[in-house]
């Protein structure tokens, strides 16, 4: 059984209750477009917040196509965090903004579906109108950009970006939105009256990635994506921020889908790990499964790459070598001309996402472990015999 | 040196907190930036000074010499009258002259005509400002908000025809020098195709008109002064359309703004508060100094539309060699733009946070 097997949860309308949106469903945009994708929710298990089905995402430019997001599955579950680890240029930040909708005009989403659930009742993201959209962000899906140190307007003060958002989403009671604000920055341990008062240029980067994340729990959404929320931080501040972000996750209830080219920092926080190769997931498993029983050349590559006490595994390969060109892919397995396991025959067939243990759940992100290899098996006894060989 | 300290502690202690206040006071931005424009304005008044007594051939002499040619006055008399049109007694050392114009510089005393006779310039400048205040200031208003929403306009629809078709007129209108829009204005809608009287346009006002608050009198006005606005924003909006498209254009690319999105913020707000508010902060300073410039009015404007504004004033005092008029113009031009460069310093702070100034 492999994850993109499973049929694929197509809209299915049902005009009869009203959905999870404010408009009602007979509700349309002056343009045409009907706000209310509801889908039935029984499909999906009772834990599952958001539900990605081959996601493909392709950019226009003047050289061609860019492939950046190549069929992409992955479930997330209530309260958990995914992350999504690959190098720069691998496609996680175009699928965090499928996931909300932000792509860029030149970006296509030219297949899949991303079903939100709350509750009892589902929504087929990608066909939400403007109006459903709208609500959708930040209320149930908070998205905070990779570019965290620009992302506050430079002429409003915190205090009043907090009130926008509170406004936008229909909090009118402007003393109870604010106190709240004052409280989730005190969460994140800032000095709420000072950093409310403040501009952004007033604040540290560190201070500018927490009000962030404050900002993204004012509306209780039920996932939060943080594109490269440390990245930008000295190593210092980037402790700080894991820290909150671990209290955090164990206080509140919400799900994370952290996007990082840092392993080390998926090993800290996260529950499931996909490794991101050319816009495609190439192994997804747990914490445990991706650091102990590695089955995706790849994943062993990034491993190596995260600096270790003992400096294990020195006798396996980094990450060698340059990311394809996703205008003009090589054939078969896109990550074979840097794969120090590669054959022939991975020259001829692009590998599908197969599951590793038959007796776990398929989906990537569900707690299944699953990797796309012709060798997935050749990879894992490679690095359990190298992995025992350092024990020793 | 460790004794001798104490009994040297006090007057060093003086000198220094005058030394400090001093420097609070240098260090003050807004003390600093004043002092910077009142300094400007006095160096521009002390040149327009020395260049009207000083210079060979100077116009109080010339004054003297054409005055005892047309009258055969004596020197003397010829001296003496000179000196009171220009108000300044020329038998004083030439600084004693210079304090004195200074002194009745702060006092607002410009001196008095030539041309027209024992007429103050003050009074001359408090007649013909309002008009060119009107007209310039109108315009101004006009040409900005028009300017700045088909800019905004052109940045969201970029690539439209609405985009590409501003773009090339208000370029084009950007390199037409204001007298020839002003003249294709005369030609095309009064004289050849006839659309306008703009004989009966000329001027200020129709003769025969009660200056006042009435219909009338405003319709008047702004019959009159629609050329000049016309011309005016004609030849300026294409300037403020084209900044305001780069900087909004600039601004829409900006993280923040994209992550006003992603929070679901509502297109209205985000088109304000988030593009508009920041795309609008590099004009501010241009806007500011195009408002010290409505003090000076278009020379070029006004004369060809016969328009009774500073302009016009300006035109005959130099062809009358009438300095201190001109001296008068000059001064009123300076001033306001230095002070209009001013508020754009002292303002910036309030529309811009990140410049906000400290103490
Ligand atoms: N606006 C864009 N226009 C064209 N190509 C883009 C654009 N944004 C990203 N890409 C391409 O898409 C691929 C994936 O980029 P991205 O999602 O930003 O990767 P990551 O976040 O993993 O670094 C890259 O090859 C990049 O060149
Ligand atoms: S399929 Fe072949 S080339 Fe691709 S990762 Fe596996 S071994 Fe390497
Ligand atoms: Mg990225």
């Amino acid at each position: 059984m492999t994850a993109t097997s499973e049929p694929p949860r197509n809209a299915v309308p049902d005009p009869g209750e009203r959905g999870v949106f404010a408009p009602p469903s007979s509700f349309r945009m002056p343009w045409g477009q009907a706000t209310d994708a509801r889908i039935d929710a029984s499909t999906l298990p009772d834990d599952i917040v958001l539900s990605v089905r081959d996601l493909t995402v392709a950019y226009r430019v003047r050289r061609g196509t860019v492939k950046a997001v190549r069929r992409i599955s992955f479930d997330l579950r209530r309260g958990e965090t995914l992350a999504l680890i690959g190098e720069s240029g691998s496609g996680k930040t175009t699928v965090a903004l499928a996931l909300v909708r932000l792509l860029v005009r030149a970006a296509r989403i030219t297949d899949g579906s991303v079903v939100y659930r709350r509750g009892a009742r589902a929504v087929d993201v990608l066909r939400l109108g403007a109006a459903g959209l709208r609500h959708y962000r930040w209320n149930e899906c908070a998205m905070v950009f990779q570019s965290a140190l620009n992302a506050l307007n430079p002429v409003i003060r915190v205090r009043d970006q907090f009130l926008d958002v509170a406004k936008a989403h229909g909090m009118t009671d402007r003393r109870a939105a604010e106190a709240r604000a004052l409280e989730l920055l005190r969460l994140v341990q800032l000095d709420a009256d000072r950093v409310a008062g403040s501009y952004p240029h007033e604040l540290s980067g560190g201070m500018r990635q927490r009000v962030l994340i404050a900002m993204g729990l004012l509306l209780d959404p039920q996932v939060i994506i943080l594109d490269e929320p440390t990245t930008a931080l000295d190593i210092l501040t980037q402790r700080t921020v894991i820290d909150l972000l671990r209290r955090l996750k164990g206080e509140r209830q919400f799900a994370l889908v952290l996007v990082s080219h840092d392993l080390a920092l998926a090993a800290e926080l996260a529950d499931q790990v996909a490794t991101v190769y050319a816009g495609r997931i190439v192994e997804c498993g747990t914490v445990a499964d991706m650091f102990y029983n590695p089955h995706h050349p790849y994943t062993l590559g990034l491993l190596n790459a995260v600096p270790t006490l003992s400096g294990d595994f020195r006798a396996l390969d980094s990450v060698r070598g340059q990311p394809p060109d996703l205008i003009d892919l090589p054939p078969g397995c896109a990550f074979r001309p840097r794969c120090p396991f590669g054959t022939d025959e991975c020259e001829a067939t692009d590998p599908e996402v197969a599951t590793v243990d038959p007796a776990r759940s398929g989906v990537a992100g569900a707690g299944g472990h699953v990797v796309a290899c012709l060798h997935a098996d050749a990879v894992a006894k490679t690095f359990d015999r190298h992995a025992s060989a350092a024990r020793k | 040196m460790v004794a001798a300290s104490p009994t040297l502690a006090k007057p060093a202690d003086a000198r220094a907190s005058l030394f400090e206040g001093w420097r609070a006071l240098a260090d003050n931005y807004v003390a600093r930036r004043i002092g910077k424009a009142v300094l400007t304005i006095w160096a521009v008044a002390t040149m327009t000074f020395f260049l009207v007594r000083l210079m060979p051939g100077n116009p109080v002499e010339q004054f003297i010499g054409q005055l005892i040619a047309q009258y055969q006055l004596p020197y003397a008399e010829a001296r003496d009258q000179a000196a009171s049109l220009f108000a300044i007694d020329l038998d004083q050392p030439v600084y004693l002259q210079y304090f004195s114009f200074l002194g009745k510089l702060a006092q607002g005393d410009l001196g008095t005509s030539i041309k027209s006779q024992g007429v103050k310039v003050t009074s001359i400048i408090v007649a013909f400002l309002p008009w060119t205040l009107f007209c310039v200031g109108i315009s101004l208003f006009i040409s900005f908000g028009l300017g700045i929403i088909l800019g905004a306009l052109m940045a969201y629809w970029r690539g439209s025809v609405l985009d590409y078709s501003l773009t090339t007129f208000g370029s084009l209108l950007h390199s037409i020098p204001n007298y020839l829009i002003a003249m294709i204005l005369i030609i095309f809608l009064g004289v050849r195709w006839e659309l306008l009287p703009v004989v009966k346009m000329r001027g200020s006002m129709s003769p025969g008109i009660q200056p006042g608050f009435t219909l009338v009198f405003v319709l008047d006005v702004l019959f009159h002064a629609a050329l000049p606005i016309l011309t005016y924003v004609v030849t300026t909006v294409g300037t403020w359309m084209l900044t305001m498209k780069a900087s909004t254009t600039a601004t829409l690319e900006e993280d923040y703004v994209n992550f006003a999105r992603a929070k679901g913020l509502t297109d209205g707000r985000i088109r304000t508060a988030y593009v508009g508010r920041n795309a609008i902060l590099p004009l501010f300073t241009q806007l500011t100094l195009s408002i010290g410039f409505v003090f000076g009015g278009s020379v070029l404007i006004e004369s060809i539309f016969v328009y009774r504004g500073i302009g016009t004033i300006l035109v005959s005092a130099v062809s009358g060699r009438d300095y201190p008029v001109m001296q008068g113009c000059f001064l009123i031009t300076t001033a306001s733009v230095v002070f209009a460069n001013l508020l754009a310093d002292l303002l910036y702070g309030y529309v811009d946070p990140r410049v906000r100034v400290g103490q």
